[in-house]
């Protein structure tokens, strides 16, 4: 009798206690360009959180180049979610680290990518070096811009895009290596990430084009004026897919699976997708890809599982120790 | 002179320019104007380049030094600590170099120095969840581990220590050593269990304002280490509990801050035993302790015949008092602290089932012993005291006028034995204790001085009178030999000096 007198008093504490609301914090790993996008992001789902559940719910951004933050979470960085540049660098969360399943991609819609982006060119106003394309961005003296391909997401893509551009053109994977090779010759600077690299060319002042983030090139005109540089969009690109995921080995232990997974599905709602756009990301739902539709140029876009049979191909062949960027860079 | 119109001179300036601009020489000029502006636009961009190359290598080397190990190397602290401060290994060390002297007792123990303790201790974390700590003992006649266990904090109000510890229930006993008021704890610590394997539940809850401890253990009888085998009786496991509050230790204003008290307790069941009795090589394991005083001289003690071989060919138990059944401690605690005062304070009372002999000679008896100590301490030099010990402000330096700190300390404690420990019962059965060899009771003034020469290096000297009352017919023997414990022959007066680094 007196240990289900107990019983029932622990329980009524339980839930007495369960009535009140209780703070709870995220962490979410991401990459450099997405900051303006989670800060307004951020503020919304808590808001919409607090009113659903009565919780107050904060997050901790992180920032940096993908491929470092990948590699800061598989070193123990405790993210609860991980919104990365690319899906290579959250596999190599869940091979390395095994902290979240191998078919993450899954959990949510459009392979867990709420919004993509592509590459553009920003150069200076009045476009001095008459950049119209990426022929123009490997002649001589044409100084480019681009992160480091081994720490940033960004910069992969770039490489990449280039890549099929040259060996559309070439041809054959050779033209493209050597496309990428003469590209490479005219960096002067890698940057970590995709922040660094625009830094390097906005505010340093050095080259004369910008490999960039389709956002991060839209928010460098919005933020240093229209007068300074403008946006040239390349015939060719690649579309970006940048995923979201849940680090469910953290979320577990720090009690904030329901939560975290809320964060990342309500990315895909109304609200979300519009701040998405607001932010220069080409929305996925196809109500908010219709209302911020005019304010991307018009570019041919091809997927990565198209042109080099997914990121894991991709990764290995090109990025991993030993692979063709490592052939080309360490030659130059 | 006249000069030339306005009109005329404006004519005559754009003639000559246009004459220039026309000119050869000119276009060579330009050229190489803007040959040069072009040069210096290329200069401009590779310092830049330079510039931002630098700035990249220093931002990569600053974001790299953040993943490095941390080492900390101060007076205090040797700690490797991990990037992200979730892992660490911590190096202490305590050595303790003491002097006793025994003044006016000609029969006490030698007077002498001694290495009382020298430790190296190893501590850490795993994540903020693991904690450990590896303590081995080098001072003694053999090496040996003293604490070894790990800490899962599952939360912060709820811990579970496994492994080698102190266990739950004096307070003294639960201070660590280097900081307590003198150099040797009291004698109340007799009846203080110390430490022992097994498992402990233990937090931090009500807003930090009380602690409690839940411990199962292989066993111990008090004032003693647990030996390598288990003291428990047909598999029964002791069990202590603690509990102690600070009600006023958040409210920064309160002169009730320092304020603590509770009470700590264990019962276990424990029964000594004989083996290969009848034989030339018959031993016993008793399971009990001696009591000692300040200087460290034995006080009390239980019968133990020095052989047990068979007298006469019969097998003989007669001479030697074992635990013979429960045994259970309690003790009422607390402390106060406010500014440079001290004040430590606690009482036992504990019952022990204990026999001696066999059969018709069998004298079993359950001994109901008491102790107290109340300790004070001052900080001269106006330093806060606290559970934790004393922070000097200043090092021990004359050269630059500074000091350290210095605390004076007193200590009233006593210890009272059954008087049920010294009955000869009618016929056969001899007492449990020996009234020429053991006291019933012991009663101890002590006043000392610490001096805080740094955070880690600190010289007490101290002064113990330890007064004790006989039993009914006791009379201590005037040498060793005659089988009597000389050190009752009068009051023990000690002096022990320590110099002691702790960090």
């Amino acid at each position: 009798m007196k240990i289900k007198s107990l019983i029932a008093a622990l329980a009524a504490v339980a839930l007495t206690g369960a009535a009140f609301a209780k703070p709870v914090e995220l962490l979410n790993v991401s990459y450099d360009p997405t900051r303006e996008l989670y800060v307004e992001y951020n503020a919304a789902f808590a808001k919409y959180w607090k009113a659903k559940t009565g919780d107050d719910v904060t997050v901790k951004q992180s920032h940096g180049g993908s491929g470092k933050q990948a590699r800061s979470v598989i070193d123990g960085l405790p993210a609860d979610v991980v919104t990365l540049a690319l899906a290579g660098d959250i596999d190599a969360i869940a091979k390395n680290a095994r902290i979240l399943p191998a078919e993450w991609q899954k959990s949510f819609p459009h392979n867990s990518s709420p919004y993509t982006s592509t590459i553009v060119f920003l150069v200076r106003k009045g476009n001095p070096k008459v950049i119209t394309d990426w022929n123009d961005v490997v002649r001589p003296g044409v100084s480019v811009i681009t992160p480091n391909p081994k720490t940033s997401g960004g910069a992969r893509w770039n490489y990449l895009a280039a890549w099929e551009y040259g060996k559309r053109k070439g041809g054959s994977d050779t033209a493209g290596k050597d496309f990428v090779e003469k590209l490479f010759k005219n960096v002067p600077v890698l940057d970590s990430g995709a922040r660094g690299a625009t830094t390097t060319f906005v505010q340093r002042g050095i080259g004369d084009v910008l490999l960039a983030w389709e956002n991060e090139a839209y928010l460098a005109i919005k933020e240093f004026g229209a007068d300074k540089f403008e946006i040239v969009t390349p015939s060719l690109s690649i579309l970006a897919e940048p995923p979201v995921a849940v680090v469910q080995k953290v979320v577990k232990k720090h009690g904030t699976a329901e939560v975290a997974k809320a964060y990342l599905e309500y990315l895909y709602s109304d609200e979300g997708q519009d701040i998405a756009g607001k932010n220069f990301y080409r929305p996925v739902s196809e109500t908010a890809a219709a209302k911020y539709a005019s304010q991307f140029g018009s570019v041919k876009l091809f997927t990565i599982d198209e042109a080099f049979g997914g990121w894991g191909k991709a990764q290995a062949t090109h990025f991993d120790d030993g692979g063709t960027f490592d052939q080309i860079y360490l030659k130059k | 002179m006249k000069s030339i119109p306005h009109t005329t001179r404006r004519a005559l300036v754009a003639s000559v320019l246009t004459a220039i601009l026309a000119s050869p020489a000119f276009a060579q000029t330009t050229s190489e104007v803007e040959a040069l502006r072009e040069q210096i636009r290329l200069l401009d961009q590779k310092l830049r380049v330079l510039e931002r190359n630098i700035e990249i290598k220093d931002e990569t080397a600053a974001a790299d030094a953040k993943k490095l190990p941390k080492l900390t190397a101060s007076e205090g602290r040797f700690e490797i600590t991990s990037a992200d401060g979730t892992s660490s290994l911590r190096l202490r060390g305590l050595v303790q170099a003491d002097g006793r002297f025994y003044l006016d007792n000609s029969d006490a123990a030698q007077d002498g120095f001694l290495l009382r303790r020298a430790r190296l201790i190893f501590e850490g974390k795993f994540s903020d969840r693991f904690s450990y700590v590896i303590q081995p003992e080098f001072a003694g006649s053999a090496v040996s581990i003293l604490d070894a266990n790990l800490n899962t904090a599952i939360t912060p109000e709820f811990n579970i220590l496994a492994g080698r510890f102190k266990t739950p229930v004096g307070l003294e006993q639960l201070q660590s050593d280097p900081v307590a008021f003198f150099n040797e704890r009291s004698v109340a610590t007799n009846l203080a269990p110390n430490r022992d394997v097994g498992v402990q539940f233990h937090g931090l809850v009500l807003n930090k304002t009380l602690s409690y401890q839940a411990a199962v253990t292989n066993g111990q009888i008090d004032g003693g280490n647990s030996p390598a085998d288990s003291l428990n009786n047909e598999g029964d496991l002791t069990y202590s509990g603690r509990l102690f509050a600070t009600p006023f230790v958040n409210d920064k204003d309160s002169a009730l801050q320092g304020l603590g008290f509770g009470v700590g307790g264990a019962t276990g069941n424990y029964r000594g035993s004989f083996s290969n009795l009848g034989s030339a090589t018959a031993s016993a394991n008793p399971l009990l302790n001696a009591y000692r005083t300040d200087g460290q001289q034995t006080f009390f003690r239980y019968r133990s015949a020095s052989s047990l071989a068979p007298t006469n060919g019969v097998p003989t138990v007669n001479n030697t008092t074992i635990a013979d059944g429960t045994s259970y401690v309690v003790s009422p605690q607390a402390y106060f602290y406010s500014g440079p005062v001290g004040i430590l304070a606690e009482y036992f009372y504990t019952g022990s089932d204990v026999s001696i002999g066999t059969g018709a000679s069998l004298n079993a008896r359950t001994l109901n012993n008491k102790a107290f100590n109340l300790s004070v301490g001052y900080v001269l030099t106006g330093e806060d005291a606290g559970f934790k010990g004393v922070t000097p402000k200043t090092s021990f330096n004359p050269s630059a006028g500074t000091w350290g700190a210095f605390e004076v300390v007193t200590r009233f404690a006593g210890v009272d034995i059954d008087d049920n420990a010294f009955v000869d019962p009618a016929g056969a059965p001899t007492s449990l204790a020996n009234a020429n060899n053991s006291a019933t009771k012991v009663t101890t003034y002590g006043v000392g001085v610490n001096w805080y020469l740094s955070k880690t290096v600190r010289f007490g000297l101290d002064y113990f009178n330890n007064k004790f009352d006989l039993a009914p017919g006791g009379k201590p023997a005037p040498t060793a030999t005659s089988g009597g414990n000389k050190a009752l022959l009068d009051d023990e007066k000690v002096l022990i000096g320590r110099f002691q680094v702790s960090f």
